[in-house]
């Protein structure tokens, strides 16, 4: 089994963003914010966070602000929670929150409540618990909780609960690691882990380990490098951990990377990329591989960034 | 350098109008895809009418459309571009009254070259939010549906494409109030879906979709669903979004008869209680005929723990809470017999190593484990004995020893029903 070749994924992370000459790179634009959020963070746990010019990441985040307070993919865009939560996260990585009107964002989010406790992602009304997550988790970071409904949004997303202990996306949703990761999230943040049945959720999470080691989504699928992150992030909340084999999933992950020219694919042998790498090196990290910065399952912040937000002042 | 550059941006507005003409001219296109230039030679040969469009480029015929991958760099520029640029006109002199025209021309513009953009950019949330601003401004139900019909194209390539369903969504919650055929588009969308399904394995997405329609159908298109789901399931069994599908009807049915008990507007379970069995019995031949299929298990899971919940626990009423407790532990008594029979049944390794069967063993251990520890964990129920730890220990150890968390549990039930035994001597 190989190593963490991190020179070689720092590499790959500076080179995705000079790629426009193909078709499936360039026609990701309008999400380059999330973009921006995975490799970035992925620098910091590899502790090479300085390997490029914060000043014009900042710039051009603020151009994608809306006047409406909230962030889009990309400078043009429309705005939405999804790239919100990532500008802000960015933004704290950088130490650099202190660019934002808090409040302005705060409305923003605040604004996307739903009577019933729900999230709508933007102004045009769709709803998902993944948007609950977002709008919790970007509140909490701006220290603004106290501007949404805690306890009907947190009503909310227990009703995303399904008998077999997972959530989906709206009251009666197939349960969805993904979706899990966010309720979870949410739920942690919020103080409300009482909502969740630890044992029968944590027996779902570890049912997606599979013979290879690696970890899926649901069941019978494939298993995924992203789910490293979603189901050991979630196992990790609920205190039910040690129930997965670490080692074996170790192995996996450091299987899916391209060892020579960097970067983790989804599994072995396939092509990589940004998404996957965030995933791949945020699941060893929380699997407290050496040489990487930890995690907050969370927040999915660095924890150093996380206390900084936290305790400093 | 620059004079090259100016060439290839003409090249692309060039390829972009020929693209757009393509999808005025035939608005009934509804399947779209991106394939190799040498594939348009094997497409001619397979097609029947007479050919609509065809150069290098776009491929078109019987309203199925193709653009050559080697087009879609430019185009893709060219069509972002016209689109950011009209919104950006739009968003300036939009708010101008119609009398010149010259704010409608823009809009047209706009819808035109969103249009081209979504088919080529999937999830361009920017283009989707555009047409659903003009679309809610002008308020006709044509312009509503057309949205239904842009979508389903958008899917046809892309069928995962979250924006694309999620526009679905907002139409129909749109025309919910004004449009008297809802009822009709449930069950279209309801087909749309199983449609893409078939092409399109274990599509969360497009099951999700679904499963939010469930609360715009009538009881009856409940009951039709689950009866017609059914077969696709028996033939995908391995695709659990179909089994949650089942899931979500079945609590449906079970949360309206709950409130009719309630209302005392019925007092039988008959009804309810034979889906449950039908659901149970076909579940059994499926986990017989199709070896080691999780899905087939997790189902299981859930059909005996409701059948536990609802068909053991109400019978009696509370004022005869003892009389009531001894019928329920009988009832789960039997019910717990049959499960363990059958995932006995299923737990025979045979000698070759076939991994289906030894799948099949641990799924079969694993669900007598869990519903074990729901039905101790479960206020009310009592498990009418302590289960048998030896035997338990011995199907895990034989199905999946490496499975640490499970021997956490078991060890946990077993400790628990010591306790009450403690207790119940005292």
């Amino acid at each position: 089994m190989g190593e963490l070749v991190v020179d070689k994924h720092v590499k790959y992370i500076l080179s995705v963003e000079k790629r426009k000459d193909s078709f499936e790179s360039v026609v990701l634009e309008h999400l380059r914010m999330n973009g921006a959020y995975w490799g970035l963070t992925t620098l910091d746990l590899l502790g090479k966070l300085d390997a490029l010019d914060s000043n014009e990441v900042i710039q051009w985040i603020m151009k994608c602000q809306h006047e409406s307070g909230g962030f889009a993919g990309n400078i043009g865009h429309d705005p939405h929670l999804l790239y919100t939560l990532s500008a802000v996260q960015v933004l704290a990585l950088f130490d650099k929150l202190n660019v934002l009107d808090a409040d302005k964002v705060a409305n923003y989010i605040s604004g996307l409540q739903n009577e019933d406790g729900s999230f709508s992602g933007d102004e045009w009304g769709e709803v998902d618990s993944r948007f609950s997550y977002l709008a919790i988790c970007c509140l909490s970071i701006l220290h603004r909780l106290d501007k949404m409904n805690v306890e009907k949004a947190v009503n909310y997303i227990a009703s995303c609960k399904n008998v077999d202990g997972g959530f989906g996306c709206t009251p009666g949703g197939e349960s969805h690691a993904g979706q899990i990761f966010c309720c979870v999230g949410a739920l942690a943040i919020t103080g409300s882990l009482h909502h969740v049945d630890k044992d029968l959720l944590g027996w779902w999470l570890c049912e997606r380990q599979v013979k290879s080691g690696g970890l899926n989504g649901r069941p019978e699928k494939l298993p995924d490098v992203c789910y490293s992150w979603w189901v050991l992030s979630s196992l990790i909340m609920i205190d039910r951990v040690h129930w997965i084999n670490k080692d074996k999933l170790v192995k996996f992950i450091l299987n899916c990377q391209d060892t020579e020219n960097g970067g983790i694919s989804d599994r072995p042998e396939d092509a990589v990329d940004v998404f996957h790498t965030y995933f791949g090196v945020a699941g060893l990290s929380l699997l407290e591989y050496p040489g990487l910065k930890a995690i907050d399952p969370a927040h999915a912040l660095p924890v150093d960034v996380v206390n900084r937000i936290f305790f400093q002042k | 350098m620059r004079e090259e550059s100016m060439i290839s941006k003409g090249n692309s507005l060039n390829l972009l109008d020929a693209f757009e003409l393509i999808l005025e001219s035939d608005p009934l296109i509804d399947e779209v895809g991106f394939i190799h230039p040498s594939q348009f030679v094997t497409l001619n040969k397979e097609a029947t009418s007479s050919l609509k469009h065809e150069d290098a480029n776009f491929w078109s015929r019987d309203h199925k459309l193709a653009i050559s991958t080697d087009v879609l760099l430019p185009l893709y520029k060219a069509a972002k571009d016209a689109f950011m640029h009209a919104i950006s006109q739009y968003k300036r002199h939009g708010n101008l009254s119609d009398a010149s025209g010259y704010a409608s021309n823009l809009e047209s513009e706009a819808m035109k070259h969103s249009k081209a953009l979504l088919l080529l950019s999937c999830d361009f949330g920017t283009a989707w939010n555009f047409r659903k601003l003009i679309v809610s401004k002008k308020q006709k139900i044509m312009l509503f549906l057309d949205e239904l019909l842009l979508s389903a194209l958008v899917l046809s390539y892309s069928p995962k494409s979250e924006k694309a369903w999620c526009h679905r969504r907002w139409v129909i919650k749109m025309i919910a109030g004004k449009c008297s055929t809802l009822q009709d588009i449930a069950g279209k969308e309801s087909e749309l879906v199983e449609k893409i399904a078939e092409r399109s394995k274990m599509n969360y997405r497009a099951w999700n979709h679904r499963c939010w329609l469930v609360s715009y159908m009538t009881t009856e298109q409940v009951l039709h669903e689950l009866k017609k789901s059914r077969n696709w399931a028996g033939l995908h069994v391995a695709d659990n979004s179909c089994f949650h599908y089942r899931t979500r009807l079945m609590l449906r049915i079970m949360e309206e008869h709950c409130h009719k008990l309630e209302d005392g507007t019925s007092d039988e379970n008959n009804e309810i209680y034979q889906i449950w069995q039908e659901e149970l019995d076909w579940n059994e031949a499926l986990i017989k005929r199709y070896v080691g299929r999780e899905a087939l298990w997790l189902h299981r899971r859930f059909l005996s723990l409701s059948w536990i919940r609802h068909f053991t626990t109400t019978l009696g009423d509370t004022s005869n809470y003892r009389a009531c407790k001894s019928s329920i532990n009988g009832g789960i008594g039997i019910f717990m017999d049959n499960e363990l029979h059958l995932a006995n049944s299923c737990s025979t390794i045979p000698d070759n190593d076939f991994e289906d069967f030894q799948a099949q063993t641990m799924y079969s251990a694993t669900y007598i484990l869990w519903l074990t520890k729901q039905i101790s964990d479960s206020q009310g129920i009592e498990l009418p004995e302590k289960p048998n730890h030896g035997s338990l220990e011995t199907m895990l150890n034989m199905a999946c020893p490496e499975r640490s968390f499970l021997w956490d549990i078991l060890t946990r039930i077993t400790g628990k029903c010591d306790e009450v035994l403690k207790e119940n001597n005292c």
